[in-house]
């Protein structure tokens, strides 16, 4: 076996590498790019955050200045709205409304001359129904979709035909005639009675009403 | 399996080097400064390039004389490590008693050393070359660009260390004796069992011939080389005043090696000569009785790239490789 004459008289120190990378000199560089590309970004970041915190500030400011214009427009918006469905409420009434006037104007011909009406109304539609607590906005009309309409006759017939009078007043009410107004005619148990309220002078008379059911009445 | 400290990876980031040009420094040849490159590829060794380069190749001799040159090498020989291996005068290969190498040649001159031991019970060889000259010669090659230096010898213990890894001392089982023939001097070298257990060197070299010749023969020193090639003159007469003692030491080492170390010495090489090997070996055949044998520094090595088809001016001149191939073969063998 050989023994090594290698005396080498090269210091370490004095060693160096062939290759165009040097990792003395490249490891203390590239921590310091590393360094300060960390800075930079840093910076970077810095910046962003300050323009951005900036801007915020800004657009408060801003929407500070817009929120009293914000809010008269968001309240005429709601008064828009009440005022836009009251008026489709009301326009809802209109096109609801059932017209009487010229079926009453045809009546007086068929009333005969022994009768005498003492009454002729529309009544009124039931209540509504209490409005529900819960409901923030109360409806501004009913807020069901169609209604019963009746009219109600009362009157008094004189002779002694007064009975035959009446019905041939409730006859007429039920001729085509009155047929787009009138559903049903007809007189209410009891409805047809002497009239002793006046004395007995006025005992030949008679008190009748008659209840009309009409065509219902459509909110749409 | 050693331990690699993740600092020690990054600070010292050289592995077993496998591809190494060797580099005589200061050789003052004409031809220009010797290099050799050696790659060690699945356990074998390669020669890949040798020639010589067209480089500034003087070592300065002075501190004040350090000029901060750099080499740039040819394509071929860009190996990633460089052995560089110095001659200097001032440069020193001793056997030390000290132990380390901490005697000095000149006290007054910084001088960086290391030492060895090559063999058992023998003192260590010590190597040392002046401060400003080793720093010099690692400035040579600069960082970041092929080669690197990886090693920095004298240049005796380099061409020693070629031949002590070469072929021609494993055919002789270790045991030998061989001689290094520079300009100046020749170096002794005793090996027993493949370790160096003797070395001595000796002030005479081609050198020395050349001069006698010149003046003995009346003739330039530059004509010396013909007559020693030439078998028309016998240079004997001129050259064994100057080789009889150079033989004589060779004859007590081996008397040494047989009476200290019981080992019978029968195998004599020769590095480093260019010509006028015939006259040498007629000679020591006369004085030693034994037969001298001429080693080629490329013996046993298998060639690749530029080196399958070497300069034939390279392939005569192969002798003057010795020390740069030894540099890159001690680097090899030592990874």
């Amino acid at each position: 076996m050989n023994a090594s004459l290698h005396l080498n008289l090269l210091k370490d120190d004095e060693r160096f590498t062939s290759s165009p990378i040097r990792p003395r000199i490249m490891i203390p560089l590239l921590t310091l790019l590393s360094v300060a590309g960390l800075g930079v970004w840093w910076l970077l970041l810095t910046e962003r955050l300050s323009g951005a915190v900036h801007e915020k500030a800004i657009r408060e400011a801003h929407c500070a200045e817009l929120t009293p214009a914000r809010n008269q427009v968001l309240s005429l918006r709601a008064r828009e709205k009440e005022v836009r469905a009251a008026l489709t409420q009301l326009g809802f009434y209109r096109a609801s409304r059932i017209r009487f006037g010229d079926t009453l104007m045809r009546l007086p011909q068929h009333v005969p001359a022994s009768i005498q009406f003492t009454e002729l109304r529309v009544p009124p539609p039931p209540p509504l129904p209490a409005p529900d607590p819960a409901l923030k906005v109360k409806p501004l009309g009913p807020t069901n979709l169609v209604e019963a309409v009746s009219l109600r006759i009362a009157g008094r017939a004189g002779s002694s035909a007064s009975d035959e009078a009446v019905r041939s007043l409730l006859d007429a009410l039920r001729q085509p005639a009155y047929t787009n107004l009138i559903r049903k005619a007809e007189i209410p148990k009891g409805a047809f009675r002497q009239d002793s309220a006046r004395g007995p002078a006025a005992r030949e008379s008679i008190l009748f009403e008659i209840t009309c059911a009409c065509g219902e009445r459509r909110f749409k | 399996m050693p331990q690699v400290s993740l600092t020690d990876s990054f600070t010292k980031p050289f592995k077993a080097c496998s591809d190494v040009i060797g580099l005589e420094v200061g050789a003052g040849l004409s031809e220009g400064v010797p290099a050799v490159r050696l790659r060690k590829s699945k356990g074998r060794t390669e020669l890949v390039a040798a020639g010589f380069l067209d480089l500034p190749g003087a070592v300065p001799v002075s501190p004040g004389a350090c000029d901060a040159q750099t080499w740039r090498l040819p394509a071929p020989f860009r190996a990633p490590h460089a052995a560089l291996a110095i001659r200097s005068p001032h440069a020193y290969l001793r056997h030390s008693a000290g132990g380390h190498g901490e005697e000095t040649a000149d006290r007054a001159m910084a001088y960086r050393q290391a030492a060895r031991q090559t063999a058992p019970e023998m003192p260590p060889l010590a190597a040392g070359l002046p401060e400003f000259q080793a720093a010099w010669a690692a400035r040579l090659l600069p960082e970041g660009r092929r080669p690197t230096a990886c090693s920095l010898q004298v240049a005796a213990a380099a061409a020693m260390g070629g031949f002590a890894a070469s072929s021609a001392l494993a055919r002789a089982q270790g045991h030998a004796v061989a001689l290094f023939v520079f300009a100046t001097s020749t170096s002794l070298a005793a090996f027993q069992d493949g370790r160096l257990v003797f070395y001595r060197e000796h002030g005479v070299g081609m050198d020395h011939l050349r001069a006698a010749i010149s003046s003995q023969m009346g003739i330039e020193t530059a004509l010396a080389d013909s007559v020693l090639e030439d078998t028309l003159i016998d240079p004997t007469p001129v050259i064994e005043p100057i080789l009889r003692p150079l033989y004589r030491q060779i004859e007590i080492s081996a008397d040494y090696l047989l009476r200290r170390c019981k080992c019978q010495v029968e195998h004599f090489f020769v590095n480093g000569l260019t010509v006028g090997g015939p006259h040498w070996a007629k000679l020591f055949t006369r004085i030693m009785t034994h037969n001298m044998t001429f080693c080629s520094p490329f013996e046993g090595l298998e060639r690749t790239g530029q080196a399958v088809r070497l300069p034939e001016d390279v392939e005569k001149r192969a002798p003057l490789l010795m020390t740069a191939l030894g540099a890159a073969r001690t680097v090899l063998e030592d990874a």
